[in-house]
This record gives C-alpha cells, structure tokens and sequence, in this order.
C-alpha cells in the first residue's frame, strides 16, 4: 500500500492550517482510512491540544528522529478513532531540530502503512515550511478571504509550483462568512479563486463551534450539527475523489429568516 | 426466609442505586457492611440501573459474606446485572413498597468527608449514625484509581506523619482490583500509560536518598517549552505553564500551579516525589512510571486561581500514589 501524503499549508498564521489538518484527518479516518496526522510545528505544537491527546505523548518527532525510540511508539492513538494516529512535535526545541530530508524518510515510511499522511505545517516560508513540504505528494494552501492571508497563500502557491514533488496544490477557503460577502464587506468565493487560480477543494463558513471544539479538543467534525463540520465532511469526500456539491451558505437557516427573505425579495422586485 | 414480593425478615435493604459506577457502590457498600448491626443479616441490595458483570457480582458477594452476612436478593433495574445475577444462583426480586425491614442509605456518595450512614429504621423514625471508624489519610488516587477519601479535619495536623500502612481501605482497593472492579477510568485522577520500559539503556532502578541531593532553585515562571533539567532535586517557585516540562533526578517542587510534564527521578530513581501547590501536570513521571492526567478531570482553560490544594505524588508498591497534602519524612 502506499498512501498519499498531503501538507496543509498557508504562510501566514492563523488561519485554520491546524485545525483544517486535525479535522480532515478526523473525517477520513471517521471514514475508515487510516491516516497519520503528523505536526511539523517545533516548539508551537498544538494539533495534539485539538485532538485532546497531549496527555499521551511521551515520545515525539524529534526523538524519532534522534533515535530515541522507534516510529511506531512515537505515534499516538486517537481516544475514539484507532485509524487515526499522530506524531507530535517536540514542544521544547525548534524547526533546526529536523530536516527536509529527515522528513521526507519518515513520511515515505508512514504512507506505505496508511492510507493518507497529513502533514500539518508551520506558518511563515523558512526551514518549518520546507521541511513540512519535503515528503508530500499534494498540498492544500488553507486561506481566508481577507488581502493578507491571500497574499501569503499566493507567495506560497509560488513557492509549492517550483516542488517537482508536489502534484496538486487545492485551495481550502476558511472562515467564510456569507453575510459579509453579501454586504460587499468581504470578498467572495469566486474572488478569491479569481485570484490564486488553484482548484477549490473545500469552502468552510466562519463556525463559533471552532473555539468551543479547540478548547474541549474535540474535532468539529464529530459533531453531526456544525455546519462547520459538514464542510469539512465534504473536503474529506473530495479528497477521496467523489464529487460533492457546495454547501450553499446563503440559505437562510431558520423559518423566520426564510420569510424575511421572501420579503426582501419582494421588496427588491417592487 | 423470603417471601414472595421480596419481603425481608431478620435483614436488611442496602439501597446502592444511586452509585455512579462500580467503585462507589462498592465503596459505599463495604463501609456500610463495616457497621456491626449489619453482620450476620441477610441481606437485599438493591442496585438501580447499574450494570454489573459477572465477576464484579461475585466480588460484591465475596465481600459481603466475608462479613459473615449474605445476599437475600438483589433488585435491579439493569438486564446485565440480572443475568450476571441468575448465573450465579443469587436471586433476583423486587423490593415492595411496604417494606418491614430496615434500609440502609448511604448520604452521600463521593463525598467521603463526610463519613455518614443513615440507618432507617421502619420508615418512620431516622437515625443517624455516624460511621465509626478510624479514617486515616491514605493515598486519595492512584494511577489505577483508588477513591478519593480526603478527611479534611486531617489537614490542620500537618505535622502528622500520614499512616498510609494503617490505612484499611487499600487493601479493600487491591482487592477490588483483583477481582477486576478497578481500575475506573473515571474516578482516577492519573492513569498510567503502557510505556513499557523507558529508562535509558544502563540505568537501574535505585531509591537513593532525594535528601542528600543538590538542589536547583529557580525563583520564575516555567513558560511552555522551557525545559529544566537537573541531576538533583528541582525547587521553583512560581508556576510551571502547560508546555513546559521539568526533569529532576532527584524530587521536583513546585511552589505553585504545575501544569506541564513532571519527571522526578529521571535516574531510575523510585523514591523521588512530585509536589506542588496545585498539581495539573499534564503527565506525572516518576523513574521509568509514566501516568497521564486523566481526560474526564476537568481541568479549567484558565488555570490561574487561588485555590491550593498541596499535592505530593510519589511511589507506592508500584504505582503512582497522590497525596492530598505533604507528607513530613
């Protein structure tokens, strides 16, 4: 078996890289893949604290890569999903601890026992970045639509064209929020897609769940009511190749809402 | 002996139904089976919806007939616990309204402080009992989750040396733990992770004394990702965020909120101990015993508060033994 290995990356911080890899690779292991979720992220490690596994790492990727102990004891079992394990980052060193090519060997080991290996990524182009882009196959650039996240997605856009290795390259677009886009106040997804030019792989709406579900560590995905959630259901169907539509975000959610629209339509045509 | 709607004579009802999970029940069940009016009864227990499997049945009725008493019947709610019931031969029924006997109640499950037990007699009048019994601080968790029996009068005596060897209740715990009713992963504050063996090659385990060792004082805040490491004992004063990780070879102080990785004796030492103002530590490490926090203690986001509650972790028979409060050596 060789599985696929995907990073998930962004250039600028904040924008939902962890919390994109934490989810996904909850959704596909839900699925019955099995998947590593690996953080690259040396010394600002948080993919275990949204897992809620930071309780049972003992061994961490620095110490694989030292020898300290071997890949398989460094991986961490999800609590509810036995196809989804992580390798965490080390907390008390930094990205010179690790090597693209270091990186690279332990990605090609894990992929020939699982089906998906998602490399979380740290932000900023330095060694994190080239180290966490070394063993993938396929990226998916994680952005908002604000003018600074867009420009860093576009610098890293450049940077992933000139990886031999690097297949595919998709656009996830995060913190999406419809009645913004409606007033004029943000840009929209068409915008967006306008201006990287990369196919887009998963639309996710702004979700106050996300805090809530970071906080508990407990994946979006596992609860059956966030929209936030569904979306990132759907980016998982897709990456398994099925052809899922977008989930349309200006519907109105509530029976009230739906009246007020009506009206406002009404009124738009009077 | 038994009559057809459950009536017992010469017995008494011990209504266990409101027991959580298996460990209160039987913690709650073996302090009242300490009463002396309960001995050579029989006795109907009744367990509500809790579902117990056959192994843990039997225990329950080993411990009640090492007590010289036995089980009447038991009335439950649960199909489990009813068939673990009927392979064992023991008999299920239901108690009826207008009951003879007298039920036995325990106040209060998980609050062991305060040691009470209301023993009713014929429904009408109440008498309270308290539970007799000589209650010294023992270990309030282990790794492998024996309960919490805190005596809070016991703190104003902090110049007592603790008798944990004296303490009753965990021979009552190994027990339970034989006959497979612990570990519970939900009264545990700590539980222990199957490393296997994770001292590094040429390290023994030794219990040198922690008191003869230098020590390091650090008077600062321990943010996530500093490390220290010390051959020594480590003393701060100050807190130890979530992230950042103490290694100690000899005891490690913390005059304040642990919240990171602990590591006391990182040479194989087993006498080592973990104290702290208030122990969060994401995992406890002692020698080559490692113990993660448990996922149902509910931990604040915000760690910052005024409350201490001085913890003392150490080994005890092999496993990681909390203390609620410092032990004088």
């Amino acid at each position: 078996m060789t599985g696929r290995v995907i990073v998930i990356t962004s250039g600028k911080g904040g924008v939902g890289k962890t919390t994109t890899s934490a989810n996904i690779g909850t959704a596909l292991a839900k699925a019955g893949y099995k998947v590593v979720l690996i953080d690259t992220d040396l010394g600002l490690r948080n993919l275990d604290l949204l897992l809620g596994l930071e309780n049972r790492i003992v061994y961490t990727i620095v110490d694989v890569i030292e020898e300290r102990c071997k890949l398989k004891q460094a991986l961490v079992k999800d609590k509810k999903n036995p196809n989804l394990s992580l390798l965490a980052a080390a907390q008390t060193r930094d990205k010179t601890a690790v090597n693209a090519e270091q990186l690279k060997e332990i990605c090609n080991t894990l992929k020939e026992k699982n089906d998906f290996v998602l490399v979380d990524c740290p932000a900023g182009i330095e060694q994190g970045f080239q180290n966490a882009v070394a063993g993938a196959s396929e990226a998916i650039v994680v952005t908002t639509p604000e003018m600074s996240a867009i420009r860093d997605a576009d610098r890293i856009i450049g940077l992933l064209a000139t990886k031999e290795e690097i297949t595919s390259t998709k656009l996830l677009l995060n913190r999406v929020r419809p009645n913004l886009i409606k007033s004029n106040e943000m840009m929209s997804v068409d915008d967006v897609v306008g201006i990287l030019e990369i196919p887009l792989v998963g639309i996710i709406p702004e979700d106050t769940g996300i805090i809530t579900s970071t906080n508990k560590g407990e994946p979006i995905v596992n609860d059956e009511d966030a929209l936030a959630g569904k979306a990132y259901r759907n980016v998982a169907q897709r990456i398994l190749g099925e052809e899922v539509p977008f989930l349309d975000l200006d519907e109105p959610k509530g029976i009230v809402a739906k009246i007020k629209n009506a009206f406002a339509k009404l009124k738009a045509k009077v | 002996m038994i009559m057809e709607k459950g009536f017992v004579e010469n017995g008494f009802i011990i209504d266990l139904s409101t027991a959580q999970n298996t460990t209160q029940l039987v913690f709650e069940l073996s302090s009242i089976m300490e009463h002396p009016d309960v001995k050579g009864k029989q006795i109907c227990l009744k367990l509500g919806n809790l579902d117990l499997k056959q192994s843990q049945l039997l225990s329950i009725k080993a411990l009640i007939e090492s007590m010289n008493a036995s089980i009447a019947f038991i009335d439950t709610e649960s199909e489990q616990t009813e068939a673990s019931a009927v392979s064992l031969g023991i008999i299920v029924s239901k108690v009826s309204e207008n009951e003879n006997a007298q039920i036995i109640q325990p106040q209060k499950f998980s609050d062991a402080d305060e040691e009470k037990v209301i023993v009713k007699e014929e429904e009408t009048k109440t008498v309270e009992v308290s539970a007799d019994m000589d209650m010294p601080s023992g270990p309030v968790e282990t790794a492998e989750g024996v309960e919490d029996i805190y005596d809070e009068m016991s703190t104003e005596e902090l110049s007592e040396v603790i008798p944990s060897e004296s303490f009753d209740r965990t021979d009552f715990g190994a027990f339970a733990a034989n006959e497979g009713l612990l570990p519970n992963e939900e009264t545990s504050k700590y539980i222990l992770l199957d490393t296997g063996n994770v001292l590094p090659e040429g390290i023994e385990e030794n219990s040198d004394s922690t008191g003869s060792m230098p020590t390091l004082y650090l008077n600062q805040t321990l943010r996530s990702g500093q490390t220290v490491s010390y051959e020594g004992n480590v003393l701060i004063v100050g807190d130890a965020h979530p992230g950042s990780e103490i290694v100690a070879g000899g005891d490690i102080t913390v005059w304040g909120i642990l919240g990171g990785i602990a590591h006391a004796g990182s040479n194989g030492n087993v006498s080592a101990k973990v104290r702290a103002l208030k122990l969060n530590a994401i995992q406890l490490r002692i020698a080559g015993l490692y113990a993660r926090r448990n996922d149902t203690l509910n931990v604040p986001y915000v760690q910052k508060s005024n409350e201490f509650t001085p913890e003392e972790a150490l080994i005890e028979n092999g496993k990681i033994v909390i203390y609620k409060k410092l032990r004088r050596d």
